[in-house]
């Protein structure tokens, strides 16, 4: 699971405790991806027992002790790794959509065509406004990770295009089929 | 500013008659950057050809300013396509034999100034294409990128009330198109009105509004407006 890499990838930059920890996983990838603290404490737990993060404990005040965690060597090199291996899993053909699509009525496909024209709308009005957002995003000074966020946006747009296209094309063999 | 009324072109194929587009009414405002989607055949080049006044209507009433496009004669015609139209296209279209700064420069020539009076302001609309530094190159020596850059100032040099983009990055790679994407949003933002046809939607995704059309008629009109904040 990529979350353990993300904690890796966060810690590689700098020693944190679990709330901060947290915190810079929300501003990297909180627009994606949300955790709860359950969620950080556990896998940090399972890096530290694997000796890819160790921890150094800072008393406080009147508080009880807290963990500071580090990355490890190990930690590092499985990151360096990890990043360096490319994605082999396409994405599942798991959407809602695909499901309405095997219940549909094979003698009755204008409910489905209709279906496809909504669906090609909804699309193309997220994309409309991811693009505007990301326009809004390039005009105004760098920000860090300015372009990590674009990269996402772009990645966004560009499979939303291919849902589109495949709808497109959906579309047209539908309405071939039924001419037969 | 652009006003469909009923607008419609059919023509004759052998014994079929053809609907290129049926009854289309659509109002474009001032400053909107307006994208036509649609597949092959949907209508959406026909759609282009007469609001930039390349073709006339077989029915229905098109105005530009007011100023009426349908039933007017050839020479008429001419004169609004060339005094308040600017097209881009796919292909360039940019004349060989002639430098970036005299290709910009055409449509005036051809309205009879002389060059040394366009020359000036065919040189600054290159500067704010970035393009400074090519004024004198031919388009053999431009990339696809700049090549696009050069017909996008030739189609501004006559202060045009619409900018017409057929396709504009069918020929450029995403990371080129996007950098003209940009460059048309920002002459967008300075109010520039701009309708492009196209096919693909991560190009449509950059207007203000997008009408889809499809079988002569337009089928999806969604707008979240270049307001979004």
């Amino acid at each position: 699971m990529s979350v353990k890499y993300a904690m890796l990838g966060i810690l590689a930059e700098k020693d944190l405790h679990g709330y901060e920890l947290k915190s810079s996983f929300d501003e990297k990838v909180g627009e994606f991806w949300s955790l709860n603290y359950g969620q950080i404490y556990t896998t940090l737990d399972r890096l530290e027992k694997e000796e890819l993060v160790t921890y150094d404990r800072q008393t406080q005040d009147k508080r009880p002790d807290r963990k500071i965690f580090s990355i490890t060597r190990k930690g590092r090199k499985e990151l360096d790794e990890w990043l360096a291996t490319p994605v082999n899993r396409v994405r599942a053909l798991r959407d809602e959509f695909f499901v309405k699509l095997v219940f549909m009525d094979k003698n009755n496909p204008a409910p489905v065509l209709d279906l496809i024209e909504k669906q090609k709308a909804l699309y193309l009005k997220q994309m409309n406004r991811l693009t505007h957002q990301k326009i809004e995003l390039k005009k105004k000074p760098k920000a860090p990770d300015a372009l990590t966020t674009e990269l996402l946006m772009d990645a966004g747009l560009f499979h939303a295009e291919a849902d589109i296209k495949w709808l497109t094309l959906c579309e047209s063999k539908i309405k071939a089929a039924m001419k037969k | 500013m652009i006003e469909l009324k009923n607008a419609g072109k059919k023509y004759q194929q052998g014994q079929q008659e053809i609907h290129a587009l049926r009854d289309v009414s659509l109002s474009i405002k001032k400053g909107e950057f307006l994208s036509v989607m649609g597949a092959s055949g949907s209508g959406k080049s026909t759609l282009l050809n007469l609001i930039g006044g390349l073709d006339q209507p077989t029915g229905g009433e098109i105005f530009i300013d007011g100023r009426p496009l349908h039933g007017i004669s050839d020479d008429e015609l001419t004169l609004i396509r060339r005094r308040r139209v600017g097209f881009i296209f796919q292909f360039f279209n940019l004349l060989p034999i002639l430098t970036a700064v005299e290709n910009v420069s055409l449509p005036l020539l051809l309205e009879g100034t002389p060059f040394s009076q366009i020359r000036p302001k065919a040189v600054s609309l290159l500067e704010q294409m970035g393009l400074g530094a090519r004024v004198e190159h031919r388009p053999e020596q431009l990339s696809g990128g700049e090549m696009q850059r050069v017909a996008i100032a030739r189609a501004l040099v006559a202060n045009p009330a619409v900018l017409l983009a057929d396709e504009p990055t069918g020929n450029l790679d995403s990371h080129t198109s996007e950098d003209i994407f940009m460059l048309l949003k920002s002459l967008n933002d300075r109010g520039q009105t701009i309708v492009m046809v196209t096919h693909d939607p991560r190009a449509a995704a950059y207007g203000s509004r997008i009408i889809t059309l499809k079988d002569g008629s337009v089928s999806e009109d969604i707008s979240i407006g270049g307001q979004a904040a």
